[in-house]
């Protein structure tokens, strides 16, 4: 146990100026309005500037396209895009899927396609959910066969974001329907900018965009297959696992603890700053502040203890809570400042500029993604208490 | 990032535990598990106090090192007595536990003679201290944990702490958690009161005994926490309704899952506010309150879940969930309403934390 202040030696500090004066540098006007919640969350050019760097992976050894930090300058790197709010999704989904290329992909395809993405030449997105299906992953419906040495994909993937700004997309198809759901899927690497792909986009309540893609006769070669044949549920064990919250160790002792729940807490934690300081700066009719009134005080302080609660839980559990306390604080945060909360950025009057009024509507999200707040429950119930796994009607699977 | 230690974001950030603290850990939870089967637990009411579980404790010195710092040994620090009173609560043990070891505390940081005398006492185990949990008033009566099978207790009175003693034990009172409380008179003709510091520095000890009480309780509740989980858990796994085991239903499993969230959390938390008061109590005002409110919160959830999930046999006395339902708010609520801590995690956040700005 130790939360003593980090001993930062002068050459990690000389690092993390490096990217203090790196990121004031890339990120003009339009980077952020392009990274920013009215933008696409999503910079071409910041990606390959960050790539150039190989922060893209920036754990990967140099020949490889990272940079080859260690713990410490990794999380000064994390730390610095977070409160730069730099973060984007795609970046996100390519480093998982860097993963899986690395440790299933064909030689040809790793020496052509990792350190071109370390680099910052393009990005992966995930193809996981359909329209038809969510949660029970493994009844995803959208075929692949084998044709010649090629394989033919049919079917349609949903949510699958940042697909405008991916050179591919990490797809689970069905390859056998003879067999039990998990064991008849494969994991491919599909390229968008072939003949059959379409990528409609969807707008979601919390402002960001993301996509319905389908795939009608998308020829792919042999080699864009990621693993064995009708395996596709193991390779997705571990960047499941891992976007679950699962196994994750903080060896260093570094990182947060909360797995997903980590960025929903930040997203809280931003919240509940700009409340703050709203309630120091603005007067009630009696002429106190509003953070001398004890209804003001009190959700304030409820929403603190939630957000040192939530960051003390750790994995699956911190990812349930994480989103819980953002759903919950985020409508308390609303009520407690107002009717000028409910205004939109740019409106005269909206309260920290309509910070808020997204807030309450972007939290809705975070109890969805990467799979809902009950799939986590499942996986704690299962994993961690060790309770039997449900069994539903067999008639109603795949 | 924390928003009770605005600088965090600079801290290291590990909940692990040290060999030395997992012996701690694995100590006592191998003794309070084998000393401390709930038929002990239960044999020890309406009292909740075992003598000889008492003697056995102390005799692993958890009480007696609480106050002495002998040269050449590492400090006892507030997170390794959390650690030891994790498991005091995940086995409820009826003992008076925190209430000794913040009165050793409390008593060795003086140095008049009388105080000390008591800390040594305490500490060898031939006499029990205990204390009020709230600022007291001459000639009032105050509800005094572990008051019942103690020869003296320290109260806090206009400024003053005070040693009250009582010729003949105070009678104990019936109480939810089978806790050996009882009612202490701050009589203002007392023979035995003797008053050991008055002024500033009396009111920071005793706000500082408070919050160490409030500490010890909420690594106590964790415990207790988990104790409830893991019997629902396992009832839920052997219980079979509509020809499966109850724990396929999501209506139960999430509901243990959530409890367990709760005293996971609660868990980790609670061990951060010891390292931050063993080491740098300024920089994070408010932590111990938090993991105190959230300690009893999810304490509460817990111990209700675990009768729930057991149905009818749940809220039979045969079930041990009823032990750990009665204690989850038996235990704290002496301490008082733990939801006005909101105030003092208020506090906290009024004053000025530049670091946050900086974000």
């Amino acid at each position: 146990v130790d939360f003593s202040r980090l001993q930062v030696s002068d050459d990690v500090r000389s690092f993390w100026n490096e990217v203090r004066s790196f990121l004031t540098e890339q990120l003009n006007e339009e980077v952020k309005e392009e990274l920013g919640r009215h933008g696409t969350g999503h910079s071409d050019q910041f990606h390959r500037a960050l790539g150039a760097k190989g922060w893209i992976m920036p754990g990967w050894p140099l020949d490889q396209g990272g940079a080859d930090l260690d713990p410490m300058r990794q999380y000064f790197l994390a730390l610095e895009l977070r409160r730069h709010d730099a973060s984007s999704v795609p970046k996100e989904t390519t480093a998982i899927v860097a993963e899986v290329i690395r440790r299933w992909g064909a030689d040809q395809l790793k020496q052509d396609l990792l350190r071109q993405l370390a680099r910052g030449d393009f990005c992966i997105c995930l193809g996981y959910s359909e329209p038809d299906v969510g949660s029970d992953l493994a009844a995803v419906k959208t075929r692949a066969f084998r044709d010649g040495d090629d394989w033919v994909i049919n079917g349609s993937k949903i949510y699958t974001t940042g697909a405008q700004h991916c050179r591919f997309s990490l797809l689970l198809a069905r390859t056998n329907v003879e067999v039990p759901k998990q064991r008849g899927l494969t994991t491919f690497l599909v390229p968008l900018d072939v003949d059959g792909v379409e990528v409609h986009p969807i707008q979601t309540l919390g402002g960001e965009r993301t996509n319905t893609v389908f795939y009608d006769q998308v020829r792919i070669p042999e080699r864009n297959r990621l693993g064995p044949v009708d395996a596709g549920w193991q390779v997705l064990a571990d960047p499941l696992d891992a976007e679950h919250g699962i196994g994750s160790s903080n060896e260093h002792g570094l990182d947060e603890i909360n797995g997903q729940g980590a960025s929903y807490v930040e997203v809280l934690r931003r919240l509940f700053i700009h409340a703050l300081h709203w309630a120091t700066t603005t007067q009630c009719d009696d002429g106190r502040r509003m953070l001398d009134q004890e209804p003001t005080r009190i959700r304030l302080a409820r929403i603190a203890v939630d957000i040192e609660a939530a960051r003390s839980t750790p994995g699956a559990m911190g990812r349930v809570i994480g989103a819980d306390i953002l759903i919950r604080g985020a409508a308390e945060l609303l009520e407690m400042m107002g009717p000028t909360s409910l205004l939109l950025q740019g409106e005269d009057g909206a309260v920290e500029d309509g910070e808020i009024e997204w807030g309450h509507r972007f939290a809705q999200g975070t109890a969805i993604y990467g799979g809902t707040t009950d799939i986590h429950r499942n996986i704690v119930a299962q994993r961690i208490l060790g309770l039997p796994r449900a069994r539903p009607n067999p008639t109603s699977s795949q | 990032v924390s928003v009770l230690a605005g600088d965090e974001w600079l801290r290291r950030n590990d909940y692990s535990l040290s060999e030395d603290q997992q012996s701690i850990s694995r100590t006592f939870a191998d003794f309070f598990r084998d000393k401390c089967p709930s038929s002990r637990v239960r044999a020890a009411e309406p009292l909740g106090f075992d003598e000889g579980l008492w003697r056995e404790f102390l005799s692993l010195g958890a009480v007696s090192m609480a106050g002495t710092q002998t040269a050449g040994q590492p400090r006892v620090t507030l997170l390794d007595m959390a650690l030891i009173a994790e498991q005091y609560g995940r086995y409820l043990a009826p003992l008076p536990l925190i209430e000794a070891i913040v009165c050793v505390r409390l008593l060795s940081g003086f140095r008049t003679a009388v105080a000390r005398d008591w800390a040594v006492q305490v500490a060898s185990g031939t006499r029990l201290v205990t204390m009020a949990l709230q600022p007291s008033q001459r000639g009032r009566l105050h509800l005094v944990p572990a008051a019942a099978i103690a020869d003296a207790a320290i109260l806090f009175d206009a400024g003053e702490l005070i040693v009250v003693t009582q010729n003949d034990q105070w009678p104990v009172v019936s109480n939810q958690a089978s806790s050996p409380m009882a009612w202490v008179r701050n009589s203002a003709t007392h023979s035995d009161r003797i008053v050991i510091e008055a002024g500033e520095r009396a009111s920071r000890l005793y706000a500082a005994a408070i919050r160490e009480w409030k500490l010890l309780m909420a690594a106590a509740l964790s415990g207790l926490g988990h104790g409830a989980v893991q019997l629902a858990v396992d009832y839920a796994k052997n219980r079979y309704a509509f020809g499966v085991p109850i724990g396929t239903f999501q209506a139960v499993s999430h509901s243990l899952v959530d409890a367990t969230i709760g005293v996971e959390g609660s868990r980790n938390l609670t061990r951060k506010a010891a390292w931050f008061a063993d080491h740098e109590h300024e920089a994070a005002p408010g932590m111990v309150a938090a993991a105190y409110m959230y300690a009893v919160e999810s304490a509460t959830r817990a111990a209700t879940v675990g009768v729930h999930v057991q149905g009818g046999f749940g809220f039979t006395l045969e079930s041990d969930a009823q032990l750990y339902f009665r204690r989850a708010e038996g235990w704290p609520v002496i301490a008082g309403d733990p939801r006005l801590e909101l105030s003092t995690i208020a506090d906290a956040l009024a004053s000025p934390q530049p670091s946050l700005k900086e974000w």
